[in-house]
């Protein structure tokens, strides 16, 4: 079954009682809430993807709660718990949402240590993925929107998971987070891209998710090998500009990038060498989401 | 202290040190420390020519080692040079000067 099949009503009751077991990649949470925003955010952005049994195993146990405080009525506040624990300082009520997204990241990136996790975006075309590691601020998300609204297939927005067998990306196919501008910048390139309604506020800014296209869902246990990695940097007004980079220079920025690189030892270091070896690299500037995307198709269409 | 030139130098046991060599640039994980670093051309092969030999080598048999390698001698003096690398993989734990 998937979220999209079950009507609201279950889709609430499910949050708010036994939690639902929600499949995202190789990764199932179960999900507990009676926020409406967490029901609304589910619904909107987890449509397609797959419920597994309620007593069935989950790699994670979060709920979205309030405190026990006045604060649950007095400028409603929220809390991301994990196992019973609560990791991060609580946020307004209404970036319920959005802190499930956030914790949800942070689930992976401190506990998925059977990969090598990059903070990068990846994508898929023609068979092969293309890494996109970038710092906030970078442009990253913004151009994975544009990608991802012009046919290329959702690996991840936020965390690349790199198998150490076969030096693959695993899919983790989940909502794309846009910030500020980037939001009516993606609103005006790519009309039918389902975006959830922005939070403003943020501790970074304003934040809205735009929902991952059905297909990149379907396949999220399709692998893909890297086959480029390109460093973006966001320039208003900039044409696109696409310059190479030395290997030694993105391996030490993909190592920067990675969540858990210095855990793995030689083992992490032997795996992002030889990605970086089999990839072409570059450094990408661009101004304009339209240059930027007919860049990376030519790229994808010559390889 | 020594002047690197004055000195013997060995390379930590080379079962330490992962590296890859790309167009002239070098990547290296000391596993002693847990770092990595970003070698460039004269840097990276320094630490090969340390990494091939169990004994421990002056600044003379590296720049004999490396040869054809380097710039003609009337253009280039690689001896600084090579001092300021094996200065930086004390700092950095990749090389250390042999004890007297």
């Amino acid at each position: 079954m998937i979220v999209g099949e079950l009507s609201r009503e279950a889709l609430t009751g499910g949050l708010a009682d036994g939690g639902l077991r929600l499949r995202t990649g190789p990764v199932v949470t179960r999900i507990q809430s009676r926020f409406p925003r967490v029901a609304e955010g589910v619904a909107l952005h987890y449509a397609d993807y797959t419920l597994e049994d309620t007593d069935g195993f989950a790699d994670f146990h979060v709920r979205i709660a309030p405190p026990r405080s006045p604060r649950r009525w007095l400028k409603p506040q929220v809390y991301f718990h994990f196992d019973g624990a609560s990791p991060f300082l609580p946020l307004p009520a209404d970036q319920a949402f959005a802190m499930l997204e956030w914790g949800l990241n942070w689930c992976v990136s401190h506990h998925c240590h059977q990969y090598l996790i990059v903070h990068s975006a990846a994508l898929e075309k023609s068979g092969c993925a293309l890494l996109v590691p970038g710092a906030p601020g970078s442009g990253k998300s913004t151009f994975c929107a544009g990608l991802v609204s012009r046919g290329w297939r959702l690996l991840s927005d936020e965390l690349t998971l790199l198998d150490f067998d076969t030096g693959q990306v695993v899919p983790l196919p989940r909502p794309v987070s846009l910030k500020n501008e980037s939001i009516a910048a993606i609103g005006q390139f790519a009309p039918s891209a389902t975006l959830g309604p922005p939070v403003h506020d943020t501790v970074k800014g304003s934040v809205a998710h735009m929902k991952p296209p059905t297909d990149s869902v379907r396949r999220a246990a399709e692998r893909a090998p890297p086959r480029w990695i390109a460093l973006p940097r966001y320039e208003r007004g900039a044409s696109a500009r696409l310059t190479p980079l030395s290997r030694a220079r993105t391996f030490m920025h993909v190592a920067d990038h990675a969540f858990n690189y210095d855990i793995h030892g030689r083992r992490g270091f032997e795996l992002l060498a030889d990605i970086v070896s089999d990839s072409d690299c570059f450094e990408f500037r661009y101004g304009a989401l339209e240059d930027a995307v007919a860049s990376f198709d030519s790229i994808a269409g010559a390889a | 202290m020594s002047s690197p030139s004055a000195l013997r130098w060995r390379s930590v046991a080379p079962g330490a040190i992962a590296w890859r060599e790309w167009d002239g640039e070098y990547v290296v994980r000391n596993e002693r420390s847990g770092n990595s670093h970003l070698l460039g051309p004269l840097a990276g092969r320094v630490l090969e020519v340390l990494l091939e030999t169990d004994r421990a080598l002056s600044v003379e048999d590296i720049v004999t080692a490396l040869g054809d390698e380097l710039a003609p001698p009337d253009t280039f003096d690689p001896h600084p040079a090579i001092d300021v690398v094996l200065s930086e993989f004390q700092r950095l734990g990749l090389a250390e000067p042999e004890k007297r």
